[in-house]
């Protein structure tokens, strides 16, 4: 059997980050991914990412990808792409298909960055052509360069629903409105006002109940909703050819449940998690698990937990301990940085459940501060009042006027002295959150400078429609200019000059000719209520239902009766909608449930590609490998 | 719908191919995956499922959740959103579990 020293399962942020710092030990890695490219689901992430600067804040995702990929280059990682693995068996060995031949490679030591399975609605008809995971569309719009459609609805306003919402307007979509359950938006502020100076109707306290449509989508009823449940009678529909699913994800540990690795369901990290230490050592000591694998949370961390990994694999077989264990020492501190606001909570609860420790929340932060706009001259105007981890602004100003203390989870502060109105923060910061200010440009305008992402750009001189932070025409504006430059990153800054009395009120503005479609709502549609489950074996909620009023109380059975997760995606879609059933049923939690037995092949697998492999599988062993078993 | 001029992005595509949809002469690029090429063309349904003869399409881009299984060049089950497209292929809409060839 091929040997390996260390395998790195998954080519996405967590996986690439672990194999680069394993490579940097002197470790020989051999890093698998299932694409025939590298980077996961960076590779769409066409936004500049918060965190840190020492890791790649305010670079684009699509730009890290790159960047990640060429050290793994440099480094003499070995690549395997177009590499599916398929299981892991007798704890050591990785299965693994690739170039039409089944393989099996054992490995001193396994990091499995398998990545997240996005959510599904269960709603009637949400099985519906144009019904999509946004991540799927993120997938489609930003690496293949297709629309989903024209006229989009986004279930959920957490970071992916709004983020992906923004980019369907950049591609040239229609978002014709953001549903989500909470009675708040989930995500960053400085995300979701992007959306609402572009006129993008966020309804909050509503949900989607069913779509409709003969064959396609055409139609998404949405409700009001009180305390999660839909109000009566507050249904209406509207008309669209695509709605968005973003309502979370869920880690795919398969690999690690047939590692034998012990695996929890903790709601705070997306559902069932492989159990994992702070060193993300599972409970074999020889698998590490890291990324959304680990717990859903943002590509930032799971680089981290990827160099976590990565460096104590490559320290535990010995290589260069003393430097591995201050490296780790630095990476568990940029994670606590990472997950220390207010939006890092959920995972610190999750991390805290997991190693049975108590959790402390409450942490104070600074209250959100008046903006200040100078009185005298162009000066920035910081309109970020959330503590997210962030700090590219920061670095951006060459005159030191923007300040943060040591943790990157606190506010940037604006020294207006030392500030020069020059604009580099406005295109640095990833929440497009900074603007430049001149109440006193003369002649009673004012003259405001917004960070804009969109095409095509004013041209000097134009007239366009000044906008406020709610997306509401204020009145006719002036292009000054346009500012564009390398330094920039595609970003441009675009200048206005409006009447003075709008100088804290424009931050957006749109072409003269433009309108926005009014949010036009429709009687609600009715129908057929019953809910698709399982969409590879056509399974209905009620047919669960009455299996479980039968007596039945685990997913196995069921999935013994009726087949529920042993269709083509293996429970992917079904298994976590079918746990939340059985418990709400037998009013029992969901970790009190058994999830599903895992079998190998994880993947869908030609039958053809074992029968031409190279395992070493001989019949005269059987009997000896039965005997064992017994 | 391709998206004709993005602010940050490039796409940079193979060269254009032909290619069968239901036996209907369609184009798309070279290398990009099936299923963008067949929604480029409009096409949404891409199979109706095994018991209940609902239509399916894209859904997870990734290879997951199998929704978007299609018959190319008489090979069914195909998984199309991480299926790479090549000239002339033969991409048909895909009944039940489809059927093998002997």
């Amino acid at each position: 059997m091929t040997k390996k020293q260390i395998m790195v399962i998954g080519g996405g942020p967590a996986g690439m980050s672990a194999a680069i710092e394993a490579a940097k030990l002197g470790a020989k890695v051999t890093i698998c991914e299932d694409k025939g490219f590298m980077g996961g689901q960076l590779v769409k992430q066409t936004h500049m990412f918060f965190g840190s600067q020492e890791h790649y804040a305010g670079t684009r995702g699509i730009d890290i990808a790159k960047i990640l990929t060429e050290q793994i280059k440099e480094l003499g990682v070995e690549v395997w792409t177009d590499t599916v693995v398929t299981g892991i068996h007798d704890e050591y060995t990785v299965a693994l298909t690739r170039e039409n031949r089944y393989h099996e490679i054992e490995a001193q030591k396994i990091i499995i960055a398998s990545g997240a399975f996005e959510n599904l609605l269960p709603i009637p008809n949400s099985d519906l052509p144009g019904v999509y995971g946004a991540g799927g569309v993120q997938t489609l719009m930003n690496v293949e360069g297709v629309l989903p459609g024209k006229k989009i609805v986004m279930v959920g306003a957490g970071n992916i629903g709004i983020i992906v919402s923004y980019q369907l307007l950049q591609a040239g979509a229609d978002v014709v409105c953001v549903v989500e359950t909470m009675e708040h938006v989930g995500g960053y502020e400085v995300h979701s006002a992007k959306l609402r100076r572009m006129q993008v109707p966020i309804l909050t306290s509503h949900t989607v109940t069913r779509v409709d449509g003969n064959n396609c989508v055409e139609s998404a009823t949405i409700s009001k909703v009180d305390n999660f449940k839909p109000i009566p009678g507050s249904e209406f529909s509207i008309e669209c050819d695509t709605v968005c699913i973003a309502v979370g994800l869920t880690p795919l540990t398969e690999l690690l449940a047939l590692a034998g690795c012990e695996t929890r369901f903790v709601p705070e990290l997306g559902g069932i998690v492989s159990w994992h230490d702070s060193n993300m050592q599972t409970s074999l000591k020889h698998a590490y698990v890291a990324g959304d694998a680990s717990g859903i949370e943002e590509a930032s961390t799971a680089m981290v937990e990827g160099r976590i990994a990565g460096t104590h694999a490559a320290m535990s077989l010995g290589l260069k301990e003393e430097k591995a264990n201050k490296l780790i020492g630095k990476f568990k501190e940029q994670l606590r940085q990472l997950r220390g606001g207010p939006f890092g909570e959920k995972a610190s609860a999750g991390k805290a459940a997991l190693w049975n420790i108590p959790w402390d929340r409450k942490r104070e932060f600074t209250s959100s501060e008046p903006v200040v706009v100078s009185e005298t001259g162009a000066k920035a105007v910081i309109e970020c009042h959330q503590n997210i981890p962030c700090n590219p602004c920061v670095a951006s100003c060459k005159h030191g006027a923007i300040s943060m203390g040591n943790d990157i989870n606190e506010k940037p502060r604006l020294d207006l002295d030392k500030c020069k109105g020059c604009g580099l923060c406005v295109a640095a910061c990833p929440g497009l959150a900074i603007f430049i200010v001149n109440r006193n440009f003369g002649e009673g305008l004012a003259e405001i400078g917004i960070p804009y992402e969109l095409l095509p750009l004013p041209k000097k001189d134009e007239t366009v429609l000044a906008i406020n932070r709610e997306g509401s025409v204020l009145c006719e504006a002036k292009v000054t200019k346009v500012i564009t430059s390398k330094a920039f990153d595609r970003t441009a800054v675009v200048y206005l000059a409006v009447d003075d009395k709008f100088a804290d009120d424009a931050r957006f503005f749109i072409a003269k000719d433009a309108t926005k479609p009014p949010l036009v709502k429709k009687n609600p549609m009715t129908g057929d209520t019953d809910v698709l489950i399982c969409r590879c074996e056509d399974i209905y909620q009620s047919e669960i239902v009455a299996l479980i009023d039968k007596g039945y109380e685990s997913f196995d059975e069921l999935k013994r009766i009726l087949r529920c997760g042993m269709g083509p995606c293996q429970g992917k879609t079904c298994q976590r909608l079918i746990l939340g059933i059985l418990a709400r049923k037998l009013g029992k939690k969901t970790s009190d449930l058994q999830p599903q037995s895992v079998r190998s092949p994880v993947r869908p697998t030609d039958l053809g590609i074992f029968a031409d492999s190279e395992a070493e599988w001989n019949l005269a062993d059987w009997p000896e490998k039965n005997s064992e078993g017994k | 719908m391709r998206i004709q001029k993005h602010p940050i992005l490039e796409f940079e595509k193979g060269r254009k191919v032909a290619f069968t949809f239901d036996g209907k002469k369609i184009q798309g690029f070279e290398g990009e995956m099936i299923a963008s090429a067949l929604m480029a063309n409009g096409v949404k349904v891409f199979r109706h499922s095994k018991k209940l003869d609902r239509p399916r399409g894209f859904f997870c881009a990734i290879g997951r959740c199998s929704s978007c299984n299609m018959v190319v060049d008489g090979v069914p089950n195909v998984r199309v959103c991480v299926t790479p497209l090549r000239e002339g292929m033969s991409v048909e809409t895909q009944k039940g579990r489809g059927l093998l060839k002997p």
